[in-house]
C-alpha cells in the first residue's frame, strides 16, 4: 500500500460536514423530503406568481362570474381553477395569496424568535426578579386562548395585515421565551461556560456566541412550526374578518367570502382551504423532519 | 400538598391582576372617545355627556377607574353590554352552557379516540397502521378547522342531508324547557320524544370539527410517550412473567403512559376554546365563542372585555384544576422547580 492510497482513504473516510449529516439524516425522512419540495413549489410559485398566470388577481371579469374549474362542467381553460361569484381569476388569487401567506408566516417567525431570544436569554442569564417578571408575563399571555387575545388585539389596533403579523407575533412569543430561557438554563450550568465565563468573557457575549448557538436546534423546530401555526391562525383571523381586509387575496378571507356559496360554487370555498391545508402540511411534514435531524434527543420514534 | 396548593394558588393572583390591567387598558386604547366607545352614540350633548362621565366613573383618576373595576370584578360584576343593557356576567353565563356542551363533547371525543389510537399505533410501530395514522394525525393538525367545517357541511348537510346546518336544537319542532342549558342532558330530561336525537344530530359535525385539533394531538403524545414506556423494564418483566398482551398494554404500560398525555390534554383547554370562537361562527352555535366575535362587529367593547375577562379565568381555573389533580397522581410533579 503506497502513502498515496492510505491519504486517500484517510480523506475519504473524514467525517461529513455538518451540513451534509443534517441534510443525511433529514433525507432519511421521506415525509419530510416531500415536504421541503413542496413548500419550495408553494414559495416559487408566490415569487413568480405574474410570470404564472396573465390574469391580476383583483381585477373582475364580469363576463365569467362563477365559472367551475376546468374539469367541472362549463368549465374553460380561460380560467383552469375557475373564477368567484365577482369574476375574478381564482388560480390567480391562490398563488398572489401565497405570498401573503408566507410574508404572514415568516414575519411572525422571525420576530417572535427575535423577541423571544432576546428575552429567553435575559431572563436565563439575570434570573432573580426579572426573571420572575417575564415568566408571569408569559403565564399572563397564555392564560388567554390564542385566538382570542389575538382578537382581542385586533379589536383594539385594527384588521390589516401588519396588525395581524402584530398580534399573532405577540401570542407566539411565550413559546419562544420558555423554549430558550429552559435550553439557556440547562446550557448555563455546563462546565464550557464556566470555563467562558472564566476566561472573562463578557456577559452578552457569553450569551450570544456561547451560550446560543448550543440552544439553536430546539428553536429551529419551533421556528418551522411557528410558521405553520402562523399561517394557520392568520388564515383563522381572517376567515372571522379580522386579519388581511378584502379584496386582499388572503386565503382566510377569501373562504370567509366563500361562506355562503358552498352549494352554488362549491370549489371557490374549497380552493383557499386546500392551499391552506397543503401548505401548513408540507411545512409541519418539514418540521417533523427538521427535529429528527437536528435533535436526536427529541426523535419521535 | 397543602403548601403546593397554596403555592398554585398563590402564583395566579399576580397573572390575575395583570390581566385585569391588561384588560382595563384594552378598553382605553380602542380608537375613539370612550363615552361613544362605551355607549355606541355620537354626539351626545354637553351636559348628558358629563353626566355620563360622571355616572361611568369617568371624571375620576385613571388609578381610582382601575380599582373600581378591579373591585367590580372581584365582586362579580364585569361590566356591562352596551347592546343588551345587561350584565355581561349574565349574558357569558346564559350562553356558556353550550360552549361547555361543545368543548366537553369535543374534549371527550379526543381523549376516547385518540389515547386507545395512539396506543394501539405504538404497539405496532412502523406497521401500516402507525403510519397511516400518523399521517391522519398530522393532516388533522395542519387543518384549518374554519374551512374543514365548511366540507363537512356541504358533504354531510347539503349534499347528504343527514345532519343540520346550523344551530342546537330544531326549537320550532321541539320546544322544552331548559334548566341547565346543556341540551343534550334538558332534553332528555324533559324534552319531548325525539329531541334528544334533534340535539344529538345537531352536535355531531361541530363536536367532530372541534374535536380534530386535539385528536391529533392527543393520539401523537400517546403514541411518543407509550414507546417511550414500552421500552421500560417493568413491561419486560410484565412480558417475562407471561402477562397477556392485554394486559400489559392496558395496565401497565397506558397507565404510566398516561400521564404527559394529560398535561398535552391540559394544554388544549385554551385551543378547545379557542377553537370554539371559529366552530361556533362556523355553525352559527349560540355560544360564548360566537358571543364574542359578533361584539366586535357590534362595537360593543365592554361586552368583548368582560367576555375575555371570563373566558381567562375559565381557562386558568381548569388549567389550575387539571395542575392540581396532576399533584395529586404524580407526587414527583408537586417538587418540581
Amino acid at each position: 500500500m503506497t502513502i498515496e492510497t492510505v491519504a486517500r482513504d484517510v480523506v475519504q473516510r473524514a467525517p461529513p460536514t455538518p451540513v451534509a449529516a443534517f441534510w443525511r439524516a433529514f433525507s432519511e425522512n421521506r415525509g419530510a423530503v416531500v415536504g421541503l419540495i413542496v413548500v419550495c413549489l408553494i414559495v416559487l410559485s408566490g415569487v413568480f406568481a405574474p410570470l404564472l398566470t396573465s390574469y391580476n388577481p383583483l381585477e373582475q371579469y364580469r363576463d365569467a362570474v362563477k365559472l367551475p374549474p376546468v374539469w367541472a362542467e362549463g368549465g374553460s381553460w380561460s380560467h383552469v381553477l375557475g373564477t368567484d361569484p365577482l369574476g375574478r381569476d381564482m388560480w390567480a388569487r391562490l398563488i398572489f395569496g401565497s405570498r401573503l401567506s408566507i410574508f404572514i408566516g415568516l414575519s411572525v417567525m422571525l420576530v417572535s424568535t427575535v423577541i423571544g431570544v432576546a428575552l429567553g436569554l435575559i431572563a436565563a442569564r439575570v434570573g432573580g426578579l426579572l426573571d420572575t417578571i417575564i415568566l408571569r408575563l408569559m403565564d399572563l399571555i397564555m392564560s388567554i386562548p390564542d385566538l382570542v387575545f389575538a382578537i382581542m388585539i385586533i379589536a383594539v389596533i385594527g384588521p390589516n395585515l401588519v396588525n395581524t403579523i402584530v398580534a399573532i407575533t405577540f401570542v407566539f412569543l411565550p413559546r419562544y421565551v420558555l423554549l430558550v430561557r429552559s435550553a439557556a438554563r440547562v446550557e448555563l450550568t455546563k462546565d464550557y461556560v464556566t470555563a467562558a465565563k472564566v476566561s472573562g468573557l463578557r456577559p452578552l457575549r457569553l450569551m450570544l456566541t456561547t451560550v446560543l448557538p448550543n440552544c439553536v436546534a430546539p428553536l429551529m423546530v419551533q421556528a418551522a412550526l411557528g410558521v405553520s401555526d402562523a399561517i394557520l391562525e392568520a388564515a383563522g383571523l381572517g376567515f372571522l374578518g379580522l386579519g388581511a381586509q378584502p379584496p386582499a387575496p388572503e386565503w382566510g378571507s377569501m373562504l370567509a367570502d366563500a361562506r355562503d356559496l358552498i352549494t352554488s360554487a362549491p370549489w371557490v370555498m374549497a380552493m383557499p382551504g386546500l392551499a391552506i391545508l397543503i401548505t401548513v402540511l408540507a411545512i409541519n411534514l418539514m418540521g417533523d423532519g427538521l427535529r429528527d435531524a437536528l435533535d436526536p434527543r427529541l426523535r419521535r420514534s | 400538598m397543602l403548601r403546593f396548593l397554596i403555592k398554585r394558588l398563590l402564583l395566579t393572583i399576580p397573572t390575575f391582576v395583570a390581566l385585569m390591567f391588561v384588560t382595563f387598558i384594552m378598553l382605553r386604547l380602542v380608537p375613539g372617545d370612550p363615552i361613544e366607545v362605551r355607549r355606541g352614540e355620537r354626539g351626545i350633548d354637553p351636559v348628558r355627556l358629563a353626566q355620563l362621565r360622571h355616572e361611568m366613573g369617568l371624571d375620576q383618576p385613571v388609578w381610582k377607574q382601575f380599582l373600581d373595576y378591579a373591585s367590580g370584578i372581584l365582586h362579580g360584576d364585569f361590566g356591562t353590554s352596551i347592546v343588551s343593557k345587561t350584565p355581561i356576567t349574565h349574558e357569558f353565563l346564559t350562553l356558556f352552557p353550550a360552549t361547555l356542551e361543545l368543548s366537553l363533547c369535543a374534549g371527550l371525543l379526543a381523549i376516547l379516540l385518540g389515547v386507545p389510537a395512539g396506543a394501539f399505533a405504538a404497539v405496532n410501530r412502523g406497521k401500516f397502521f402507525d403510519q397511516t395514522l400518523m399521517a391522519t394525525a398530522l393532516t388533522g393538525y395542519s387543518m384549518p378547522i374554519f374551512w374543514w367545517g365548511l366540507v363537512l357541511i356541504l358533504f354531510f348537510s347539503n349534499t347528504l342531508h343527514l345532519t343540520p346546518v346550523s344551530g342546537r336544537v330544531d326549537l320550532v319542532k321541539f320546544y322544552y324547557p331548559q334548566h341547565t342549558g346543556l341540551l343534550l342532558f334538558d332534553s332528555l330530561i324533559w324534552g319531548p320524544k325525539g329531541a334528544f336525537f334533534d340535539v344529538v344530530r345537531h352536535l355531531i359535525l361541530p363536536t367532530i370539527v372541534l374535536a380534530t385539533l386535539p385528536l391529533a394531538v392527543v393520539a401523537r403524545m400517546t403514541r411518543s410517550s407509550m414507546l417511550e414506556v414500552l421500552e421500560e423494564d417493568y413491561v419486560r418483566t410484565a412480558k417475562a412473567k407471561g402477562l397477556s398482551p392485554f394486559r400489559i398494554i392496558g395496565l401497565h404500560a397506558l397507565r404510566n403512559a398516561f400521564i404527559p398525555v394529560i398535561t398535552a390534554i391540559a394544554l388544549q383547554i385554551g385551543s378547545l376554546l379557542a377553537g370554539a370562537v371559529q366552530t361556533e361562527t362556523i355553525f352559527s352555535w349560540p355560544g360564548v365563542g360566537h358571543w364574542l366575535i359578533s361584539s366586535i362587529s357590534r362595537r360593543d367593547y365592554p361586552a368583548l372585555q368582560g367576555g375575555i375577562m371570563l373566558i381567562a379565568v375559565v381557562v386558568i381555573s381548569v388549567n389550575l384544576l387539571l395542575e392540581l389533580t396532576l399533584g395529586i397522581i404524580n407526587p414527583r410533579l408537586r417538587h418540581d422547580n
